[in-house]
């Protein structure tokens, strides 16, 4: 039977097919990446879209967890001076209690424990990065301005908003304390109590309840302070994890579309040798044909 | 005496017939590299014996004629899969470089979504921060540009796809024109009783070229060929064609009508049919996707930024614009605000609240486009493209592959082999100088014979 006596098109083609294979396997080489269009691999594409975006909003928790932590740190260090200073007004107060003290000596005693007065009010207007931290939501304005005519001597002008953050697919974390709640608490106001006790001590008496009214304050901001040290230990966990799965979702995309070098090299020097052979089989096709012999 | 003369016209026609069947083969040897040659095969045949008494007498042989030999079944295999092949060369060459749009990188629309919630939540930190505002604007100018860049490409392409249609169209009235031509050769030849193969491989390849081009369907008649389009849209009836012309709609694609008909659904194959599905159906089936992905992550967004209240305690604003209907959303997003503070982060007011930050922060995992998250509908019509390019260029492949066979099949009936060739020719050079000799014989007989009759001396 005849055969096709043109043989040079098929060659052709097949040498254009493994040029082709040379230069797939050099783009996987060059870029380390098996999926280099969508056409590579369409599943893989896609599930390397939502990848991608899974391991961008894990950065960003990250990153928003490390500002909120430094606000906390901040904060909590704050409330650390209003303890030592209710502390230290704890102290005064029983020494002024003693009844062996005079009058100028309690006087002396009401003098500190009013400059402690203007202490707290500035721990309370506490601002980080420019936002007031212990203001509720109002935090453009300073929530806690002197006023005489108020018996704490303060009046709060924060709100009582308190804000939630997402930091992970689940979950979300209060990010603040507003004063209202943790400094001028209905019944555990501690510039209450502190105005308290220059007034017990100014006057000679009622220095033991106001004393007790401090303690009771004092407590109560230490139970609230735990608010601060939980808040910063989810938050390291949460971080741990973040890492794990950005660690994960690393290697899920290196999975779907990392090239396998050390296959593609190999895949690149059998191409290059078939190319080699399909080059030598096209020159010796120029056989000689019958026309050579005829004499 | 009318033996020898007999016996010379006998030899003599050898000599023809011989001359002829080399004409023949110098042909063949002449054409071999010409494309969609069909080798020619002289036919020999006996000439009629006559009768003289009892004996019968052979008179040589007679060339009857020269046969392009072809098989006009391989014929219609081949055209049938030119076009086929021509459809998936076009799909192939544009479904690639629209994917280019689709293909990672950092200014993509799938990074530009996940910055855009990324700069929200990191506003939610801290909602009062001017420069954490800007940082939305910007993550949202960057969003809205990702869109109307991505949209302008493929408008583009599709204009540059719309101005290839005209073009074809043009091709394809230049080959029926030109087929209709060599149909009235071929025509004049046949009625005059000789051979037009020459003229019936040229047709061949017009007919083959314009395969590529759109889908046809060859049918004989009368004496020579009809050409339509699969559907039966005329393109050359004999000697005559039948030209087709473009005129753009009220959008300014190009449609195909042949005469006051509106055909352009009905071609089917060919790179015509490749350039108009990819027009018509594949093109603006991704733009309605892009549209339809820009229109719900705007709305969404604006829902949220509409029912809380920015930095001054007023109740937010759209954060983008986009045309009232889904068409035209990626094409023409924008960024409404400029004002940073007008971002509406609270969600009552207070200027450090940060309630409709979250809101707008839960939106990136909501099913708000079609039941799916913003990233998710990206990612599946990312999916979608990848797909119609690996499967055309799949399909491409398969059809290379079966053109490339059919062809072999075609060299192998067709083509012209040099070995057989010269075969051929040392059989009719010997034939010929036998008969040449025999001629020479027949001469030197009659000498004889004239000379019998004198005597000498």
């Amino acid at each position: 039977m005849r055969i096709n006596p043109n043989s040079i098109p098929d060659l052709l083609s097949a040498l254009e097919q493994t040029q082709q294979q040379v230069s797939t396997d050099m783009q996987q080489i060059a870029s380390g990446q098996s999926v280099n269009q969508p056409s590579d691999n369409p599943a893989a594409a896609g599930l390397l879209i939502e990848n991608a975006d899974q391991t961008s909003e894990a950065d960003q928790f990250l990153r928003s967890i490390g500002s909120v932590q430094g606000e906390m740190q901040n904060a909590d260090s704050a409330l650390n001076s209003v303890i030592t200073l209710l502390q230290r007004a704890i102290t005064l107060g029983t020494e002024g209690a003693n009844g062996t003290l005079n009058d100028s000596d309690r006087q002396a005693l009401a003098v500190e424990v009013q400059g402690m007065q203007s202490q707290l009010v500035g721990l309370a207007n506490l601002s980080y990065q420019g936002n007031y931290v212990f203001a509720g939501t109002a935090t453009e304005t300073a929530p806690y301005v002197q006023d005489p005519t108020s018996p704490s001597g303060v009046r709060y002008v924060g709100n009582a908003g308190v804000n939630l953050l997402a930091v992970g697919s689940n979950l979300s974390v209060q990010t603040n304390l507003p004063g209202s709640q943790l400094l001028s608490n209905s019944g555990n106001d501690v510039f209450q109590a502190i105005q308290e006790l220059i007034t017990s001590l100014q006057n000679g008496s009622g220095v033991d309840a106001a004393v007790n009214e401090i303690s009771q304050a004092y407590d109560y901001v230490n139970a609230q302070r735990v608010f601060y040290g939980n808040s910063v230990s989810q938050l390291n966990a949460q971080q741990t994890y973040l890492n794990s799965e950005t660690t994960q979702l690393a290697q899920q995309q290196n999975t779907l579309g990392g090239a396998d070098l050390d296959k593609a090299m190999t895949d690149l020097g059998s191409s290059e040798v078939s190319q080699q052979a399909t080059l030598e089989a096209i020159g010796q096709t120029q056989q000689a044909s019958l026309f050579s012999y005829l004499k | 005496m009318s033996g020898l003369s007999a016996s010379l016209a006998t030899a003599l026609s050898g000599l023809i017939a011989d001359q002829g069947a080399m004409q023949a083969t110098t042909n063949n040897v002449a054409n071999v590299n010409t494309p969609g040659y069909s080798r020619e095969v002289p036919i020999l045949a006996t000439s009629d014996p006559v009768v003289l008494g009892n004996l019968t007498l052979g008179t040589g042989v007679n060339l009857q004629k020269v046969q392009s030999i072809r098989d006009p079944i391989l014929e219609t295999q081949i055209q049938q899969e030119t076009q086929t092949q021509g459809q998936w060369n076009a799909l192939v060459s544009a479904l690639s470089q629209t994917q280019v749009n689709f293909t990672s990188s950092s200014g993509d629309i799938g990074s530009a979504i996940s910055n855009f919630f990324n700069s929200i939540n990191q506003l939610a930190t801290s909602p009062a921060d001017l420069s954490l505002r800007q940082g939305v604007l910007t993550a949202a100018g960057n969003l809205a540009t990702a869109f109307n860049s991505t949209s302008k490409n493929l408008s583009s392409q599709r204009s540059s796809l719309n101005g290839s249609v005209a073009e074809t169209v043009d091709q394809v009235n230049q080959l029926t024109s030109q087929i209709a031509q060599v149909n009235e050769q071929i025509s004049r030849l046949e009625n005059a009783g000789q051979s037009a193969g020459t003229f019936e491989d040229q047709r061949t390849q017009l007919i083959d070229q314009l395969s590529s081009l759109v889908d046809v369907s060859v049918v004989p008649s009368d004496n020579t060929i009809t050409i339509t389009t699969a559907t039966g849209t005329a393109l050359v009836a004999g000697q005559q064609n039948f030209q087709l012309s473009t005129s753009p709609d009220s959008s300014g694609m190009q449609q195909v009508f042949s005469g006051t008909t509106n055909v352009t659904s009905t071609i089917a194959a060919g790179q015509l049919g490749g350039l108009l599905q990819m027009r018509d159906q594949q093109l603006p089936a991704i733009e309605n996707q892009l549209d339809t992905l820009a229109a719900a992550l705007a709305t969404a967004v604006n829902g949220v930024q509409t029912s809380g209240y920015d930095l001054k305690g007023n109740a937010g604003t759209n954060l983008f614009q986009i045309p009232a209907s889904t068409a035209g959303a990626a094409a023409n997003i924008s960024v409404a605000i400029t004002d940073p503070s007008l971002i509406a982060a609270s969600s009552d007011g207070s200027s450090g609240d940060n309630g409709n930050a979250d809101t707008m922060y839960a939106l990136r995992n909501q099913g708000i486009v079609s039941g799916q998250s913003a990233s998710d509908y990206y990612a599946n019509m990312v999916s979608g493209v990848g797909n119609a390019t690996s499967n055309a260029t799949a399909q491409q492949s398969a059809s290379s592959l079966t053109l490339q066979q059919l062809n072999d099949e075609r060299g192998s009936v067709s083509g012209v082999s040099l070995n057989e060739e010269a075969a051929n020719l040392i059989q009719y050079q010997q034939a010929y100088a036998a008969s040449a000799q025999i001629i020479t014989a027949i001469n030197s007989m009659m000498y004889d014979v004239i000379h019998m009759t004198t005597l000498t001396g």
